[in-house]
């Protein structure tokens, strides 16, 4: 009796892990499309955002939002560690960003300055000055 | 002829006294360098951290791209 109740509480769990896995692929599969289709991109602040004139989804607004949400969490944990601002952890995550860089050809971008422009496969990508390379 | 060049020496200095020299105050561009040199180097000793950060989240990141 104790067995099988200790066996679905296994199974349960499992079963969340699954479906959780399963949420989070998804969710990531609509971003990375919105990416392609030039509909949101990576910031020179550490964030995504939405590129200006594009027609956003509520739905697609709500999942850049919890993403966005998500990394504040890692880089305030992060900055707290080392003391440093929020501001500054998110920057260095950016400069990785921007540097190795974590935006595909055909994906768009913002500066520093806060233009956006689209990665090309002959053009360098304008990494943030704060970057110091 | 000695107090002649004394004469020429002097109106030259009073002339160069006399050219009007605009000083302004600088716009603190030296506080704004300060700043950048400070950060930069703050965000360059957070790479390692930051590299840490996108590998181990690269569900919120977007994927490696070459």
């Amino acid at each position: 009796m104790t067995r099988n109740f200790v066996l679905a509480g296994i199974a349960a769990i499992g079963l969340a892990l699954t479906a959780t896995t399963a949420l989070a692929q998804a969710q990531d599969s609509a971003l990375a499309q919105a990416r392609a289709s030039g509909l949101i991109g990576e910031q020179a602040d550490g964030y995504l955002g939405f590129v200006p004139g594009a027609a956003i989804s509520a739905d697609l607004r709500g999942r850049v939002d919890q993403n966005n949400i998500q990394r504040r969490q890692l880089y305030t944990r992060r900055a707290a560690e080392r003391s440093v601002s929020v501001n500054e952890m998110a920057a260095a995550v950016a400069c990785e960003v921007f540097e190795r860089p974590r935006i595909a050809v055909g994906e768009k971008y913002r500066t520093e300055a806060g233009q956006w422009r689209q990665r090309t496969a002959g053009s360098t990508i304008d990494v943030p000055s704060f970057c110091g390379q | 002829m000695r107090a002649h060049l004394l004469t020429s020496l002097g109106a030259a200095i009073f002339a160069a006294g006399c050219i009007p020299v605009q000083i302004q105050a600088p716009d603190e561009p030296i506080e704004i360098n300060l700043n950048v040199n400070i950060r930069q180097e703050v965000i360059v000793r957070l790479e390692r951290d930051a590299a840490e950060l996108l590998d181990q989240n690269s569900d919120l990141f977007g994927g490696t791209t070459p």
